[in-house]
């Protein structure tokens, strides 16, 4: 930009000095007597030619390709402005490719890239510890995270940060006292808003002394979003108490509007971390040395760097490994994003490089439809581009002058769509976000595009550009010279060979990766009908299920069985009740567990999941026993009873009547397991997986004592929202702070379905724009041939030729590569499908029905898109276009 | 295009840089200036095209040899002028002197025998 504005000066300043010169040479003359009039062309003609100085000045300057750039542009220009129809479809394609591209990147920039939103971030700095061989350690949340000790050890011996911060993210906690809600927060070292430098817009952040001691200081900082939210704003909250799973916390503090916290999800709350066993009773993570629970952040001065600080820290690190033999650590230092931990990054990367892979795909079929729009036009200005070869210019210069076309046109293309997208993609993934199941954490993304989007649109735009113009401007600059200036050879036939076979493959490759996009959405759509009819093999209608999370809730086990006993018999009572069971797990509720058993015979030995139920279990929420018995209220007492569902029992004893059949729980410590034994097998049903009717599954009768994290199952007749408020007063009458919310089972099936219905939203959006990318491909290449062919169908029709034939000819010709392409593109996704496989809810990744119509739909669509176009062959006057040109 | 003034450009190329930097040497001047005084001092027998005067003055300037300024003249014009930079006149020693060797070796050339006479 500033060598534009500097040459833009001196050009200026070069037509200032020999303006200055003529008249100097001018004023001359006329005192030596010359009229004024002869005096100024007289000193012209000594000056000489004024434009060819300027230009041999100029070559002084050595910016000759600048000035190129500029003719090409000001070229290309006139040439694109003087085809508004294909100016406008590659502008709108690229944008079309280049925006969602755009778009979707600024949403990975926003998890990944971002620095934190925080005062100075390039200064924060995660670090992050990676155990070499095989270590034994208790991991809460990320393996590669620290322990209370650890904190201390790296923020007291440490020589490069000005503050070394550490935080338990992901905290889960329910407000209580009358305003019930769940909260994600986090538990913070004392330093936290001091070294992010975000202190609380009112009152104060921690101090040191509220974590002198554990347990000893009650005290939360609010987000802004909760006051404002659930507190309404109220201004006298500070210094008042809030209850957060049971523990009364004095507000001293609320924070920065905007401020979240350093995660994706957004924190509601802050307390000290010495406050975590009042917060989370019954985990002692505080004193445990070996725990990986908080993520480390620290704040270094402006002139250290990494490398530094790799050094510094790694001294640490080897001492700490030296007081535990065989361990060995190394760290990960790095610029702290939303997301940047290794275990969030394993997860992330892949999943972000099929949706770039996806969302490029769609870009791909933008460039090979332009491409073909290039060649189709290069062939009408095969002259234009002869004439040039034939008065000396170079190859090189002819493609360098067709390429800055392209740019130009991907240029504009590129502003365009990321325009676009910046303008809507925030829209979007609110819209998306919203459509997100319930109780899904609020986010904390900046999708606001920062100097990385920007780079990476421009780079993608640049090459974009040079994808879908090089193989065009190569192309169209290889010409025979004779036959482009006679003009018979381009007109005879539709074009010559080389190039029709190009604009075939860019027409093929166009449909192979549509057609990969839209049978993956066809699959998807299909799974997702089957996941909506699908019988999961239980009553999910009738049935209403509470999670009973009460051990977070510092319920000890007698306190638990006193309030579960009273809930249940209330809520039996309540009209419209028909049945009430407990379980350790309600169906489809996706909190698994499962174990290792021994099974008699066999040296392998055997995972299945369990599940802990009462009695009434199996009628409330109807999976029939269909052999032996169910369970009976004294089975706990035995603990040895088990009922297996109808395909375990078939794999564990093939052929073999499996009632009586003994098996063990896996030794523990060096004693024997429970023994099991057999008494009941109950019907297939998807309990664990929607959609996945097999799991290997077990029941075991629940302790009328195990209530201390239980889900209450009710079978009911009539309105759930009813029920739910009924037992909500239930609870609340004999406990304040128990957070109860009954849904149906069916619910329970939404958020198994709402993955999957993102992805084919998403899929089939891409498929759609895939579709009318390669349509507007099919039919512009068949309206050019037939348009560059009139010649040869005038002499045909001339010569008697049916023209129904003639059209059926040049249909035949446009469908040979899109059949082509459509056969590649059902080979490539069959090879691929499998990586849906999680999304179909037990549909097979080769499911018949899909890779039999998504082919067909393309096919028709695409015979449709030639169609139109090669009627106008029948409305071809053999006279009219035998004089064509 | 162009190829008359490149041809006199290369043929006068080292002579037109010596005459330049000696014409600035008595003070700055301003581009018709400098063609003036040169026809002048030569006694309208060098004539130097704006088409050689133009580039070679860039070409100078870009070399660090001379220098320019805007200066407003009498009648109230922008011009550009200029000057002789100490690069410059370091440059112009070594000209001079190169130049002399030159026409010394072809005065030599051309009158051998007096040459021969006078060793």
């Amino acid at each position: 930009m500033k060598q534009w504005w500097n040459w833009r000066k001196r050009e200026k300043e070069l037509d200032k000095e020999i303006q200055h010169h003529l008249r100097m040479a001018a004023t001359e003359r006329e005192e030596r007597g010359a009229k004024p009039l002869e005096a100024e062309s007289g000193a012209r003609r000594e000056f000489g030619n004024v434009g060819l100085v300027k230009e041999v000045t100029r070559d002084v300057w050595g910016w000759r390709w600048l000035e190129d750039l500029f003719e090409d542009a000001r070229y290309g220009l006139r040439v694109l402005s003087k085809n508004p129809a294909f100016t406008l479809a590659a502008v709108l394609a690229i944008a079309l490719g280049v925006g969602i591209n755009v778009g979707i990147f600024s949403v990975l920039n926003g998890i990944a890239l971002r620095l934190l939103p925080v005062s100075r971030a390039h200064q924060i700095l995660s670090v992050n510890q990676i155990f070499h061989h095989h270590v034994s350690r208790n991991v809460h949340n990320g393996s590669s995270m620290f322990s209370y000790a650890e904190y201390l050890d790296y923020r007291d011996h440490n020589h490069v940060f000005s503050g070394l911060l550490a935080y338990e993210p992901f905290v889960e906690a329910t407000l209580g006292g009358g305003h019930m809600q769940p909260l994600v927060g986090a538990l913070a070292s004392c330093n936290y808003f001091e070294v992010l430098d975000e202190h609380p817009a009112q009152g104060r952040g921690f101090v040191d002394s509220d974590c002198a001691a554990p347990g000893q200081n009650a005290v939360v900082v609010i987000s802004d979003d909760l006051w404002r939210g659930t507190f309404a704003g109220d201004a006298s909250l500070l210094g008042k108490q809030i209850i957060l799973n049971r523990t009364p916390c004095t507000v001293i503090g609320i924070a920065a509007q905007g401020f979240t916290g350093t995660e994706v999800v957004a924190n509601a709350f802050w307390a000290p971390v010495t406050m975590q066993k009042e917060l989370d009773a019954g985990m002692d993570r505080l004193s445990d040395s070996n725990m990986s629970w908080l993520a480390l952040l620290g704040r270094v001065a402006p002139s250290v760097t990494i490398e530094q600080v790799h050094a510094d820290l790694s001294v640490i690190a080897a001492r700490i490994d030296q007081s535990h033999p065989g361990r060995i650590t190394s760290l990960a230092i790095a610029r702290a994003t939303l997301v940047g931990r290794p275990d969030e990054r394993e997860f992330l990367i892949p999943v972000a490089s099929v949706v770039l892979a996806a969302f490029g795909l769609v870009l791909l079929i933008a460039c090979a439809n332009v491409s073909n729009l290039l060649l189709a036009r290069a062939s009408v200005r095969q002259k234009e581009i002869a004439l040039r070869l034939s008065m000396g210019a170079s190859r090189w210069r002819l493609v360098r002058q067709l390429l800055t076309e392209s740019l130009l046109l991907s240029a504009a293309g590129g502003v365009l769509g990321s325009l676009l997208a910046f303008w809507s993609f925030a829209g979007v993934a609110h819209f998306v976000i919203a459509h997100l199941p319930k109780d899904f954490p609020t986010l904390a993304l900046n999708l606001a595009p920062n100097f990385t989007v920007l780079a990476y649109a421009l780079a993608l735009t640049l090459l974009t550009g040079v994808a879908f113009g090089l193989v065009p401007a190569l192309q169209s600059s290889r010409l025979d010279l004779n036959t482009a200036l006679k003009g018979d050879g381009a007109l005879t036939g539709s074009g010559r060979k080389s190039g029709r076979v190009l604009r075939n493959v860019f027409v093929g490759a166009q449909i192979a990766v549509c057609m990969i996009l839209l049978l993956a959405t066809g699959l998807l759509l299909r799974g997702l009908y089957n996941a909506q009819t699908l019988d999961p093999g239980f009553d999910v209608k009738n049935t209403a299920s509470t999670f009973l999370n009460l051990e977070t809730l510092g319920f000890d086990e007698n306190r638990a069985t006193a309030f579960v006993g009273s809930l249940r018999k209330r809520v039996a009572d309540l009209p419209g009740v028909l049945e009430v069971a407990q379980a350790e797990s309600a169906p489809l509720s996706n909190d698994h567990s499962g174990d290792h058993y021994l099974i008699p015979g066999r040296a392998e030995k055997v995972a299945m999941e369990y599940n802990y139920v009462s009695p009434e279990f199996f009628s409330t929420v109807g999976i029939p026993i269909v052999r032996g018995r169910g369970f009976e209220a004294n089975d706990w007492r035995n603990g040895t009873p088990a009922i297996l569902t109808e395909s375990t029992a078939r794999r564990l004893w093939p052929g073999e009547d499996p009632l009586g059949k003994v098996f063990h729980d896996r030794e523990t410590g060096g004693l024997p397991g429970t023994e099991r034994v057999v008494v009941g097998v109950a019907k297939d049903a998807s309990v664990s997986k929607l959609g996945e009717m097999d799991t290997m599954y077990v029941y075991f009768p629940a302790a009328p004592t195990r209530n201390i994290r239980s889900y209450l199952l009710i079978r009911f007749q009539g309105n759930v929202r009813d029920l739910n408020k009924s037992v909500r007063e239930i609870a609340r009458s004999l406990d304040a702070d128990v957070p109860v919310q009954v849904t149906k089972l069916e619910d329970g099936m939404e958020v198994w379905r709402a993955p999957a219905r993102i992805v084919t939203g998403l899929s089939g959006a891409l498929g759609g724009l895939a579709l009318l990318l390669a349509l507007i491909g099919v039919y512009g290449m068949v309206s050019y041939s037939v348009s560059r062919s009139v010649r040869e169908i005038g002499i045909r029709m001339a010569l008697g030729a049916d023209g129904s034939k003639v059209m059926g000819h040049a249909l035949r010709q446009a469908m040979r590569p899109v059949l082509i392409g459509c056969l590649i593109g059902v080979a490539g996704c069959a090879a691929v499908s499998w990586v849906l496989s999680s999304l179909l809810f037990g549909l097979d990744a080769h499911d018949p029905i899909a890779f039999v119509s998504v082919p067909v739909f393309l096919l028709m669509a695409a015979l449709v898109a030639s169609y139109i176009p090669a009627r106008r062959v029948m409305r071809v006057d053999p006279v009219v276009a035998l004089r064509y040109e | 295009m162009g190829e008359r003034y490149r041809n006199r450009i290369e043929l006068l190329q080292g002579t037109l840089d010596l005459l330049i930097l000696q014409t600035l040497l008595w003070g700055p001047q301003h581009g018709f200036g400098i063609s003036r005084s040169i026809r002048a001092n030569s006694g309208e027998l060098l004539q130097v095209d704006a088409g050689s005067l133009y580039p070679a003055l860039h070409r100078l300037e870009k070399q660090k040899w001379i220098g320019a300024d805007w200066q407003i003249s009498e009648n109230k014009q922008e011009v550009k002028v200029y000057r002789l930079t100490a690069a410059g006149r370091k440059r112009l020693t070594e000209e001079r002197s190169r130049w002399q060797q030159i026409s010394e070796a072809i005065g030599g050339v051309l009158n051998p025998a007096k040459k021969e006479g006078a060793s």
